[in-house]
Formats: C-alpha cells, structure tokens, sequence
C-alpha cells in the first residue's frame, strides 16, 4: 500500500555519536528560512557575506538541471516564475486536492497518490524535495562557517502542524542528509531562545503572527520542565491579510475596481506592504498606485489591522479556556514572526494579556536561536542545567469505526510521547481480516477528519461475532509521529505500522476542523444517533439471519418465523431512512420478538452440549 | 504516590517532572536503540499515569480496576429509574437554556451540578475507603454521567461565549 511503510518499532532512527557536537538550528519557514548554531548558552544565526541571514525559501530549477536556492533563485521569480517554486511548506504532507489557491508555477498529481509534485524545466519535483534543496543550503552555509560537517539539527515546526506533515519535513530533512535530533514547535523554539531561568515558575504565552499563519501556545515552566498546555490558532491568518486589506483601502480611495490583472495585484500587494512597513516607525505613510497618490495615518491603518488583531485575540481566548486559565496568569508573551513589528499588534496584545510583550530578540530570528540552543543540549553537549520541552499533538488522532464514525483516542493537547491502546471486535461471525483507517481530527464524523492512512490486520481465527477482540494502540514520539500497532488478543497476531500519510487536507481546514467540531457538535450528535442506529439494526438482521438459517426452521413454526423475517424486512427497509428513532425502535422490536427464538437456541445448544457426555460426568 | 483516591496535585506534578527528566528520549538522543525504545515507552506510561491520576473520574476507574472491578460493565436498571429520569430533566434544561442564551441560568446549573458531582465524589471517596467496591463502582457510573454533563454544560458556554 501507497500509504504506508513498514518497519520495526522504535527502529526508525540512525543511531547517534558520542563525542563533542556541532549542532544547528534550524527555522524552515515558509517564506523565510534560517540556520542558527549555539555554543555554551548562546547562539547566533549564521549569515552570508552580504549579511543577510534570512534565506528565502526559494527554489529556482534550471533546464540544465542547475538548482538555486535564496536570494539568487528569488531574484528568477519575476523572468522564470514557473520554475521558482515558493511557499513549497504549504505543499507539506497535503494532497493536490487541498490546494484550491493559485500558484505562480505548475502541480500536478503524483501517480503514487502522495503529495502534488511540482512541474519544473528539471522534471517533477515533491515538495520534499524542494524542502530538502533549501535544507542544504542552510547546512551548507553552517558547515563552511563552522569550518566541518554538522552532526545533527533540530528542526522546527509550527505546533498545528499534522502527522503528515511533520513526517514530510522529517523525510525532507532525511533527504539531504541530516541527522533529526528533534522536530520541535516554533513556539517551544522561541520560549527557549528567551534563555528561561530553570528555578522560575511561571505561564507564558506565545503569540506567533507570520506572513500566513497565526500560531498562539500557552506554556507551562516548572522545575525546569517547560510543558506545552495548550495551542491553537488560525493557519489561514497573517501578515498577507494585512496586506490585502490595505490594498483593498488602496483601491476604494483610488476608485479602482477589484478585478486587476495578475501584476497588478502583485504590485497592489507590493506598495502595501511598503506601506505597512513605513508605519512601524512614522505616523503616516505617502501612498502612489497608479495615477492615485495618498495618505494612510497611523489611525486608519490601526484600524485596518484591528480586523486581524481580532481574530487572533480569539483564538487567544479559545487556548485559555482550553487550558482552564485566566489573563491573570500569564506572567509573560513572548512575540514571534514578522507581523509582531506592527505597533497596533504589540499593543492590543500587551492590552489583553495585561503584560509586557518580549520583543527583544529579533521576531524573525527567535524560532530559529531557540532551535540552535536546544540542538546543542541534545547533540551531547550538556551544561548540567538543561530544560526539558514537553510538546503537546495539536489534533486528536483517533480511528474510523462502523458507520463511517470517528472514534477519538488521544485527544488534541496531550503531552508527547504517548501510547493509548483502545480495543475493538469483530462485527461478523466468522471474520478474518479487519482493516484500520487512521483518522486525525476534531469532528466525529470520518468525512469531516483527514485520513491518515488506512491497514489491513489479516489473519484474525475465525469466531463468532464479537468474540475476537483487536487492540489498537497508537504510539506518538517526542517528535508527533506516530506509529500504529494492531493486535488480536486471543492469539496475539499483531500488525505494526509506521504511519506514512501522503495527502490530506488544507491548513485552513485544521482551523476549520476544530471550530466546526465546536459549532457543530449538535448535527454531530445527531448524525452519530443515526448511524449508530443503522449500526445497531444492521447487526441485529444479520445475527438474525445467520440464527435463523442454522435452526429457524427447527425451533419456530411458520407463524414465529414468518413474523421474524417480516419484522427483518421491514427494519432493513428502514435502515436507509434518516429516522435514528423509527430505525431504533424497529431494532428494539425486533430484538423483543426474537427472545423466544434466542432461548429455545440456547435450550437446544445444551441439550447438544449434553448429548454424548456420560452420565456419570455430571453425578 | 499513595494509592489513595485524594491526591496531592503538587506532589503528583513534581513526581511526574522528575520522571519526565530522568526518562524523557530528549535525555537519551545519544543513546543506543534499545534504550531510546525504553525511554519512548517510560515517558508514555508516566504521561499516561499522569492523566489518570490527574482525572478524578479516571483516578476512581483505575482504583477500582484495582480492586479487580470492571467499572464499565453496567445497566440502565443499576442506576435506578430516579436518577436517570433527573438526567434527561437536566439535560433538557441544559438544552433549554442554551436556545435562551440564558448565561445566568448556565452559571447556576454549573453551579448545582458541580455540587452534586463533588458530594458523589465524596461518597465514592468513603465507600471505596471502607471496601464497598460494588456500591462504589455505582457511584463512580453515576459520576461518568455528571461528568459528561459537566463537559455538555460548557460547550454550550463556550458556544454563547463565542469562544
């Protein structure tokens, strides 16, 4: 199967060196991307001869299969655009079918049914690879500054990322060589990079506004662990929208309509952001978009981003609740990503926590320092002094059972590692294989969750209905991957997989996923009644049926057995009715009148059990 | 810690920090396979215990496993027909409320059923304590449902909260 490799458990791992390390830190953004290396506490991100440190997360693909990474391959963007692949995180472990958004260059599905490949003048390209292209690059640039080869990197993440798409950055990562000591969530990243003394006690928030995404985490130190509590936020939400509705103002003071051509959008997107820029320090901003020139003050253009502020606002309420907290409680909120140099930004947030906000360290540099100074610590190199980071998995994972339901069995914000075992039982007398479809998501209903991968436990002793009985148990790492193992208990067959998922939803739709799960959990509750229901008859006419075709005929006369498979028929009639009530009072009838046929089977298996034993035996 | 059914939170979280740092596989990324496989499946068993412990519906269901009860294994008749007809009355209250976007009335009902919750966890407390396992399972089943009707009680909060 596509979906899936198989391995040993806990296997999965190059075994790790002994001596003194060279560890790097690494920030793979979507836009930008950054390598930062530590020694004794303190880090520094490493930068070219230019002095730039930010390398953008471009990719430019030549003909003769040259391969660009950065600045260079950015500047292709505006003469090679189908050939400079931007923004391939947003590709990560998602399916062609998650990306409804338009893209400067080509996609195209991947025959094996994984992740879309990327149409370049050098052939198709995964986004895996593209991602591994601008890992190189970062690594190149620590080994010639460190002066030798690197031993091992951490890796962030944002912490909403899926399974599927922390698998896909580990297999990036895997690609050009890297040895993974750990992937670990931005926000984790940037609370440490903050240097937190080990002997404080405190709650810290982490407000993390990027280009597109928007990631809040409420952290926990104690004793020198620093434990995730909850996370949350909006994967669809950023610095972009700013911009957007900045050139939205443009356009409604200029008197232009919407519809503009695809450079013109782009130098709409261009003069905002310019404009956005200017406001970080002076009062107003001198706009010019084609024969238009004027004025954005300060206090038109906070009230633009209050829009934005808004939403993240809530998302801040949400992690609070989640975590059972209140704003008096955090001592501290730490800003990361580029949008936190907004002025309006740093001041609403500072308002609603009642706290200072730290913006001391540089907000695009932060994720990856703390990345360096944790990649230090576990390449071998200990101070005696070390912070543990508990990360926490941002959605439930769960199963699908009978009826196309989503069975939760680790729900979102447990702390990693974590192995929960959940059992289930056969649904037919005489089954023999059952199949596991892996399920990560808030919403009960399977269709509304994004399929994680699907295998088949081959093998199970055929029994009754009921009487095999699979364990499940799901094993998450420190660094969210999972790893699934199947076994029947009674003869301990056992099926051990390593999730690989290949394709999934949008990132929009994990947002989407938990609020609905939230706004819905009425029609969810509903809809759960009624395939439960249909659940519940299916079983019961086909328990019915087996009993009756082995002995009906023996034990019933024509009236009882007619009256049985009327009262079948007419509940199978009713199973594709979206009545959960009339489809489980027929089953609760049908139960009913077959009480009379169950007892004499039961009356006659004794009797049969008893014929043949000699009398003695029973004296 | 004492396998009792209070249990000291700060002792519980200072234990559960200890373990974490002496097993969790950060501490063992230079090790061998064989040990960092023993440190995944250290550190799942105590963030596992953790939770347990930490839930006072989970807490009274691994006591009872214990003592070799299945707290699971129940029917409608065990509750008695009282407390099953006041559950469907509460829950339609519930119900009623939430289309009222009544916010007082939610506070109060909280209020009434935390209460009850807190004296049925009293009682499991006792009779668990005097070895009444089978009178204690009975409580600890009506506890799932208040529970369950705890967490239905704040959704609907949440919902009119707009959270």
């Amino acid at each position: 199967m596509a979906l899936l490799s198989i391995s040993e458990p806990g296997k999965s791992k190059p075994p790790a060196h002994a001596v003194r390390k060279r560890a790097v830190g690494i920030d793979l953004g979507t836009t930008n991307s950054l390598v930062a290396v530590a020694n004794e506490g303190h880090a520094h991100t490493l930068c070219d001869h230019a002095g730039h440190c930010l390398v953008p997360s471009v990719v430019h693909f030549a003909k003769d299969g040259a391969v660009i990474v950065g600045d260079a391959a950015r500047n292709h963007g505006a003469n090679d655009a189908a050939n400079t692949i931007s923004s391939v995180k947003r590709l990560m472990g998602r399916g062609i079918e998650d990306i409804d958004y338009d893209l400067p260059y080509e996609i195209v599905p991947d025959p094996q049914g994984g992740m879309p490949l990327v149409r370049t003048a050098a052939g198709d390209k995964s986004p895996v690879e593209i991602s591994a292209q601008i890992l190189r690059e970062l690594v190149s640039r620590a080994e010639s500054e460190l002066g030798g080869s690197i031993d091992g990197a951490v890796i962030t993440v944002p912490a909403y990322f899926d399974e599927a798409q922390r698998q896909a950055t580990k297999d990036a990562a895997r690609l050009a060589g890297i040895n993974v000591l750990r992937l670990l969530g931005e926000p984790t990243a940037a609370a440490v990079a903050y240097g937190l003394d080990r002997k404080k006690e405190e709650t810290v928030i982490i407000y993390d506004l990027g280009g597109g995404t928007f990631d809040v985490s409420l952290m926990r130190l104690e004793q020198g662990v620093f434990k995730v509590l909850a996370t949350g936020g909006d994967a669809a939400l950023g610095g972009d929208d700013i911009d957007r509705l900045v050139g939205q103002w443009i356009l409604e003071q200029a008197g232009i309509g919407e519809s503009l051509s695809y450079s013109l959008r782009n130098a709409l997107a261009a003069v905002a952001r310019d404009a956005k820029h200017t406001l970080t320090a002076a009062g107003s901003a001198e706009i010019t978009f084609e024969h238009w020139t004027g004025t954005l003050t300060r206090r038109e253009f906070d009230g633009i981003v209050d829009a934005v502020i808004d939403k993240t606002i809530k998302a801040c309420r949400r992690v609070l609740r989640d975590a059972r907290m209140t704003v008096d409680e955090i001592a501290d909120v730490v800003m990361v990503g580029g949008s936190t140099r907004t002025p309006r930004v740093r001041e609403r947030v500072a308002e609603f926590f009642g706290s200072p906000v730290h913006t001391e360290i540089d907000p695009d540099k932060v994720v990856a320092i703390g990345a360096a100074l944790q990649a230090d610590v576990l390449a071998g190199n200990k101070y005696g002094d070390e912070i543990l980071l508990l990360d926490v998995i941002p959605l439930s994972l769960g199963i699908e059972t009978m009826g196309g339901l989503m069975e939760k069995i680790i729900p979102r914000n447990t702390t990693i590692p974590v192995a929960r075992a959940q059992q289930f039982t056969t649904y037919k007398d005489g089954q023999t294989a059952m199949s596991l479809h892996v399920m990560q998501g808030e919403r009960e209903l399977v269709a509304d969750c994004r399929s994680l991968a699907r295998f088949e436990l081959k093998g199970i002793p055929p029994m009754v209905a009921g009487a095999a009985v699979i364990e499940v148990m799901f094993q998450v790492d420190a660094d969210g991957l999972m790893e699934v193992q199947a076994k029947e208990l009674s003869t301990g067959i056992s099926s051990s997989v390593v999730i690989k998922p290949s394709y999934g939803l949008a990132e929009k739709d994990i947002e989407r996923m938990i609020t609905d799960s939230f706004a819905s959990a009425a029609s969810d509750k509903a809809a759960r009644a009624l395939q439960e229901s249909r659940v519940e008859a299916q079983r019961i006419i086909e328990a019915l049926e087996s009993a009756l075709a082995a002995d009906g005929r023996q034990l019933l006369d024509e009236s009882e057995y007619a009256a049985l498979t009327d009262g079948m028929e007419k509940l199978a009639r009713l199973i594709d009715s979206d009545d959960a009530d009339a489809i489980h009072a027929a089953a609760e009838a049908l139960n009913e009148a077959s009480l009379v046929f169950a007892g004499r089977r039961m009356d006659s298996q004794i009797k049969t059990a008893l014929t043949g034993h000699k009398i003695q035996e029973y004296d | 810690m004492p396998r009792t059914f209070q249990v000291d939170a700060a002792e519980l979280e200072s234990r559960y920090k200890q373990l974490q740092a002496a097993w969790h596989p950060d501490r063992f990324t230079v090790a061998d396979d064989s040990k960092r496989l023993q440190a995944l499946q250290k550190t799942s068993l105590v963030n596992d215990a953790y939770v347990t412990l930490k839930s006072p519906l989970k807490r009274a269901a691994h006591l009872l496993a214990l003592q070799g009860v299945d707290a699971e294994e129940h029917n409608q008749a065990h509750f008695g027909a009282d407390f099953l007809y006041r559950q469907m009355i509460l829950r339609e209250q519930l119900e009623a409320l939430g289309e009222q976007e009544d916010m007082a009335g939610l506070d109060a009902m909280k209020a009434e059923v935390s209460s009850e919750t807190n004296a049925a966890l009293e009682e499991f407390e006792a009779l668990y304590g005097q070895g009444q396992f089978s009178e204690a399972k009975q409580r600890y089943n009506r506890l799932q449902f208040l529970f369950k009707l705890l967490d239905e009680i704040d959704a609907v909060e949440e919902n009119l909260l707009d959270y």
